[in-house]
C-alpha cells in the first residue's frame, strides 16, 4: 500500500531521473571496438595444422556448411624397410557463414582442435556468395582467436595437461628407479 | 456621438471600414457554403471560416474579449464537437447524396426573417454610432466585464440559469434513455438480478 | 516607419524563436531521453554530441516526397498541417518574457483568453488530417483527439481562469505585475492541473492516446510524409514551448526571481521555461501511456474538480485579504 498518493508516481520519476545520473551503457561501437570475452561466436578460425580430414566437423554440421576437399598422399616410409604410409592432405576447407548458425558444433567435435572460436566479427559482405570463407580467410581469423579464459580456482586440471603430467612423471618414475637400482 | 457620426461619411470609408466590409463579405461567403455545401466536414470547416470572421469582426469594433471567446468557445470547443459528432458518423470524404432537405425554402425563409429582424434591431439601436478608435477601447475586458455585471447581470443570469437547466436535462435524459436500455436487455436475456457489475458484462 | 520596424523587428524575433525553440527543445529530448534510458543518443550530426541532428532530420524530411493518399479530401489534407502549426507561432507572440514593454510580442488585453482560444484551435488541425486521410487509423487518431480537447479544455480554462482571479486582469503582463512570491503555494493545484491538461491537449507521453503508435500507427498523422509531417512534429514542439511559457507565466510567476528582477528577469523566465520543457521530457520517459477511459476518468473526475476547488480557494483567499 502506498504510503501517500502518487508515490508510485514519483518513485517512477526518481527512477528514470537516477538512470540519467548513471553513466550510459552505450557503446561507441564503430569509434570504439567492443571488448568481447574469449569464445565470443564471432567466426570460426581454422588451424590447418591440426586438421586431418577427418570429415568429422562437415558431418556433424546441422547446416551443412563446411565443405571440404583432400586427396591422399603416399608418404615414404620413416625408417628404412618400412611401410608407405598414406596421408590425407587438406585441399579446401571453406565455411559458408551465409548458412553458419554458429551452434559451435564443429568447433566442438573436432578431435584435433583444429577449429576454434574467435571474437572478430566484421567480416559482412555486399554478396552473399562471397560469405563462403576459404581456408586462407580461416587461418587469418586463426590469429584473432584469443587465449581461453583462466580456469577457476580448484578447477580440474585441463585434460591433455592432465595427460602431459602424468606422462612426465612416469618418465621421471621409469628414470629415477634405474637409478636406484644403481646405487 | 453625433459630434463623431458627422465626421464620417459612407462615401470615404476608412481603411478599417474598408477592412470590416471585406471582412463581412468573407464571413457571409462562408456561412453561405456552410450550408449548401453537400460535403459534410467541409461545411464543419467554413464554419470555422465563417466563426472565424465573425471574430476578426469583434476585433474590428474593438470588442477583444468577445472576438477571443468567440474564437475560444466556438472555434475551439463547438466546432470540435461538431467535428467529433460528425466523424463518429463516420462523415464521407466526397459529397453524401442525403446531405439536403425538403426543408430548405422553409429554413431559407426563417434564416432570412432571423436575419432581417437582427439587421434591423441593430441598425435601430446604433443607427449612426462611429466608435472612437482613437479613445480607450470600448471593448476591452474590463469595459465588458463592467457593463456585463453591472447593466446586463439580470439577462446574463437569467441566460446561465437557461443553460444550468439545458446542462441538467441533457444529462436526465441520457440516464434516462441509458436504464431504459439497461431495463430491456436485462429483461430479454432473462437474467433474474442484474447487478451494476454484470450489466456491462450482460450487454 | 519607426512603428513599422518595430513590428517587423518585433515578428522576426518571434518567428525566430518558433523555428529555433522547438528545435531545442526537440534535441534535449533525445538527449534526455537517451540517458535516462542508459543510451547515448544522437552522436554524430554536426560533430559534437550529435548537436546538428534535428538540423539532418530536416534536410531529410524537406527530400521527401510529399505523398497525398488517392482517396484523401486532398485540400484539406494539405491544409491541415498549417492549421496545427500556425496558431501555435500566434500564441508565441503574446507570451511576456520580461517586464519591459518591448519583451513581449503583442500586448493584448485579454491575453489568457486569446492564448488559450488560439491554442485550442490547433488542435484542428489534427482533426482535420485524422478525417481527410481516408484512413481508419487516422479518423481513430481524429477522433480520439476530440475526446481528449474536450476532457482537457475545461480544466485548463479553469485553472486559468483561477489565476486571472488572483491578479484581477486576464492580460498575461498584468498578472505577472501583480504576482507575488506566495502565490507559488496558493495557486500550485491550479498550475499542476494547468501544466496537465495542457499536456494532455498536446498529446504528450503519457497522454499520447491519440498517436499511441502500437495501437493506430501515427493516429491522425498516419498517413503524412516529408515536409507536412515535419510540420506536424514542429507544432508539437512549439506547443511544449508555449505551454512551458505559459505555465511559467501564469503560474511560476514569469520574470519574478529570487534575485535580478530587472534586467535579468528575461533569464529567469527562459529558464523556467527550460525547467518545465524538462519535465515535460521527463515525464514522457517516466510513465506510461495511460488508456482512453483512464484519460477520459483523469479529467472529468480529478482535474476538473480540483480546478473548481482551486478557484474556490482563489475566491475565499481573494475575498479575505481584500
Amino acid at each position: 500500500m502506498a504510503p501517500f498518493p502518487g508515490s508510485g508516481l514519483a518513485k517512477g520519476l526518481a527512477v528514470t531521473l537516477r538512470t540519467m545520473m548513471r553513466k550510459s551503457v552505450t557503446e561507441q561501437y564503430p569509434d570504439a571496438q567492443p571488448e568481447l570475452p574469449p569464445r565470443t561466436r564471432g567466426v570460426i578460425g581454422l588451424f590447418e595444422e591440426n586438421c586431418t580430414v577427418c570429415m568429422l566437423c562437415a558431418r556433424e554440421c546441422p547446416d551443412w556448411c563446411i565443405y571440404i576437399d583432400s586427396h591422399k598422399e603416399t608418404v615414404p616410409p620413416a625408417a628404412p624397410g618400412g611401410r608407405e604410409r598414406s596421408r590425407n592432405v587438406l585441399d579446401r576447407f571453406a565455411i559458408d557463414f551465409s548458412l553458419c548458425m554458429y551452434c559451435g558444433i564443429c568447433i566442438e567435435v573436432c578431435p584435433f582442435d583444429a577449429l576454434f572460436w574467435s571474437p572478430e566479427f566484421e567480416y559482412a559482405e555486399t554478396d552473399i556468395r562471397e560469405l563462403t570463407h576459404e581456408r586462407d580467410k580461416l587461418r587469418e581469423w586463426m590469429w584473432t582467436v584469443l587465449a581461453p579464459p583462466a580456469l577457476d580456482a580448484g578447477a580440474e586440471e585441463p585434460k591433455e595437461i592432465a595427460a602431459a603430467r602424468k606422462t612426465a612423471e612416469k618418465l621421471a618414475a621409469a628414470q629415477a628407479e634405474p637409478e636406484e637400482g644403481e646405487s | 456621438m453625433s459630434l463623431a457620426a458627422a465626421q464620417h461619411g459612407f462615401l470615404s470609408p476608412a481603411g478599417v471600414e474598408i477592412a470590416f466590409l471585406l471582412v463581412g463579405l468573407a464571413t457571409f461567403g462562408a456561412a453561405l457554403v456552410t450550408v449548401t455545401t453537400r460535403q459534410l466536414v467541409h461545411a464543419a470547416l467554413w464554419l470555422v471560416v465563417a466563426l472565424g470572421g465573425l471574430a476578426v469582426e469583434y476585433l474590428l469594433l474593438t470588442a477583444e474579449f468577445i472576438a477571443w471567446v468567440q474564437v475560444l468557445i466556438y472555434v475551439g470547443s463547438v466546432v470540435v464537437l461538431l467535428l467529433f459528432g460528425l466523424m463518429l458518423t463516420k462523415a464521407p470524404i466526397g459529397r453524401s447524396p442525403d446531405a439536403d432537405s425538403g426543408n430548405r425554402w422553409a429554413a431559407l425563409a426563417v434564416a432570412v426573417a432571423a436575419a432581417g429582424a437582427l439587421v434591423w434591431v441593430v441598425v435601430d439601436a446604433f443607427r449612426t454610432t462611429w466608435i472612437d478608435l482613437k479613445g480607450p477601447a470600448a471593448g476591452s475586458t474590463r469595459v465588458t466585464g463592467e457593463s456585463l455585471f453591472q447593466n446586463w447581470v439580470l439577462p446574463f443570469e437569467a441566460l446561465s440559469v437557461l443553460l444550468l437547466a439545458a446542462l441538467v436535462g441533457a444529462i436526465v435524459l441520457s440516464r434516462k434513455a441509458k436504464a431504459d436500455e439497461a431495463f430491456g436487455t436485462s429483461a430479454t436475456a432473462d437474467t433474474p438480478v442484474a447487478l451494476p457489475g454484470e450489466k456491462e458484462g450482460a450487454r | 516607419m519607426n512603428d513599422a520596424l518595430d513590428v517587423a523587428l518585433r515578428l522576426l524575433v518571434v518567428f525566430v524563436v518558433f523555428l529555433t525553440f522547438p528545435l531545442i527543445v526537440g534535441q534535449t529530448e533525445h538527449k534526455v531521453m537517451a540517458h535516462m534510458q542508459g543510451r547515448l543518443g544522437p552522436m554524430y550530426a554536426g560533430g559534437f554530441h550529435g548537436w546538428a541532428q534535428l538540423i539532418a532530420d530536416g534536410v531529410k524530411f524537406a527530400q521527401k516526397e510529399d505523398v497525398v493518399p488517392a482517396g484523401a479530401d486532398r485540400r484539406v489534407f494539405q491544409l491541415a498541417p498549417a492549421v496545427a502549426l500556425l496558431p501555435y507561432l500566434l500564441v508565441l507572440l503574446a507570451i511576456p518574457i520580461g517586464p519591459s514593454e518591448g519583451a513581449v510580442g503583442q500586448v493584448l488585453d485579454a491575453g489568457i483568453f486569446f492564448v488559450l482560444a488560439v491554442m485550442g484551435v490547433g488542435v484542428l488541425g489534427s482533426l482535420m488530417a485524422g478525417w481527410a486521410s481516408a484512413n481508419k487509423f487516422s479518423l481513430l487518431g481524429g477522433l480520439r483527439t476530440a475526446a481528449q480537447l474536450l476532457a482537457y479544455e475545461l480544466p485548463m480554462l479553469l485553472a486559468a481562469a483561477s489565476v486571472a482571479m488572483a491578479a484581477g486582469t486576464v492580460s498575461l503582463p498584468g498578472i505577472l505585475h501583480a504576482f507575488h512570491w506566495w502565490w507559488l503555494p496558493w495557486q500550485i493545484v491550479g498550475a499542476i492541473v494547468f501544466f496537465v491538461a495542457g499536456l494532455a491537449e498536446l498529446q504528450r507521453p503519457p497522454f499520447d492516446m491519440p498517436v499511441a503508435d502500437s495501437e493506430i500507427i501515427f493516429g491522425a498523422y498516419t498517413e503524412y510524409t516529408g515536409l507536412r509531417f515535419a510540420l506536424f512534429l514542429l507544432a508539437e514542439y512549439a506547443g511544449i514551448i508555449v505551454l512551458c511559457g505559459l505555465t511559467t507565466v501564469l503560474f511560476l510567476g514569469g520574470w519574478h526571481g529570487p534575485w535580478g528582477a530587472d534586467g535579468l528577469g528575461w533569464l529567469w523566465t527562459l529558464l523556467k521555461t527550460a525547467l518545465l520543457a524538462f519535465v515535460v521530457i521527463w515525464l514522457r520517459v517516466t510513465y506510461p501511456r495511460l488508456r482512453e477511459d483512464q484519460l477520459q476518468k483523469l479529467s472529468w473526475t480529478l482535474l476538473v474538480p480540483l480546478s473548481l476547488a482551486q478557484i474556490a480557494l482563489t475566491g475565499i483567499v481573494k475575498v479575505v485579504i481584500s
